[in-house]
């Protein structure tokens, strides 16, 4: 029997290796993924992109708004005390407290 | 259903009809791919590369040639494109093939001989010129007539004719050293 060339045997080899089964079916999803991106995506990413820009401009202006400059006097009389304790008293020196 | 039929389908945005042209060759380009990278997962990738392709520039088909010449062309330029891209990777990978080819009928010693041997059969394949490549592959792997790979090729019979006895002198000249003719 003739020995089969090298050459031939490693052709017929990598002749007979089948393709995976789903090969189709993979080209096919690939496929129907390619053409929702493309009907779908670009009014959704839109819709998102303006909604979430109002949605920070909305946000910045309500927190602005909500600023009110409260006066803080009320806190800074109570903390003058000066009123309520005599500080003068601490200034008599010891010849006068005597007298 | 005739190519014809099917792609008239296929552009009026019938996907089923699709399919059956994916099924009609499928086996034809795979098997052409696996000439050019030799690994099942490369050439299925493409594979896969070229449906989408053609699923995506169906409708620049003219009709000037076949269906499948043109089919054949893409094929042919995906996988020299694959190539030239993936150089390093396909080293590697091909070195990593010695040592993980498992066989039950042949010992160790057999074993990688074999893998040693049909290493060195790709880089001969692999190192012709692009165009006696292009039709060696053609004519071994896929067994076109030279008048269908002058089509794909676009050459003549006698271009294609001088091309593959090239290639044969090519393969012969760098193999029979240590595989002998």
């Amino acid at each position: 029997m003739q020995r089969e060339h090298p050459i031939d045997e490693l052709i017929r080899r990598e002749k007979e290796t089948e393709p995976n089964p789903f090969l189709v079916t993979r080209v096919m999803a690939k496929i129907e993924g390619a053409k929702k991106m493309r009907s779908s995506a670009p009014l959704w990413q839109s819709l998102t992109l303006a909604a979430g820009i109002a949605a920070v401009a909305f946000l910045g202006v309500s927190i602005g708004n909500s600023y009110v400059e409260n006066g803080t006097t009320a806190i800074a009389l109570n903390i003058n005390d000066r009123q309520i304790e005599n500080l003068g008293y601490y200034n008599f020196g010891d010849d006068e407290q005597g007298q | 259903m005739s190519d014809e039929q099917l792609i008239k389908e296929i552009t009026a945005g019938n996907d089923a009809a699709f399919r059956t042209l994916m099924e009609k060759y499928q086996r034809q380009l795979f098997r052409t791919v696996m000439g050019f990278v030799h690994t099942k997962e490369d050439a299925e990738d493409i594979t896969q590369e070229v449906f989408i392709r053609v699923y995506q520039s169906l409708h620049t088909f003219q009709g000037e040639s076949e269906f499948s010449t043109w089919l054949y062309r893409i094929t042919v330029n995906m996988s020299l494109n694959f190539l030239r891209s993936n150089r390093k990777k396909r080293l590697l990978q091909s070195l990593e093939a010695l040592f993980t080819l498992r066989s039950e009928e042949k010992n160790p010693l057999e074993e990688l001989e074999s893998a040693e041997r049909d290493r060195r059969i790709r880089q001969a394949i692999d190192s012709l010129p692009e165009r006696q490549r292009m039709a060696f592959i053609l004519s071994r792997y896929e067994e076109l007539p030279q008048k269908k790979i002058a089509a794909v090729m676009n050459r003549s019979e006698g271009a294609v004719e001088q091309l593959l006895q090239r290639a044969k002198e090519n393969l012969q000249k760098k193999l029979s050293p240590t595989i002998g003719k």
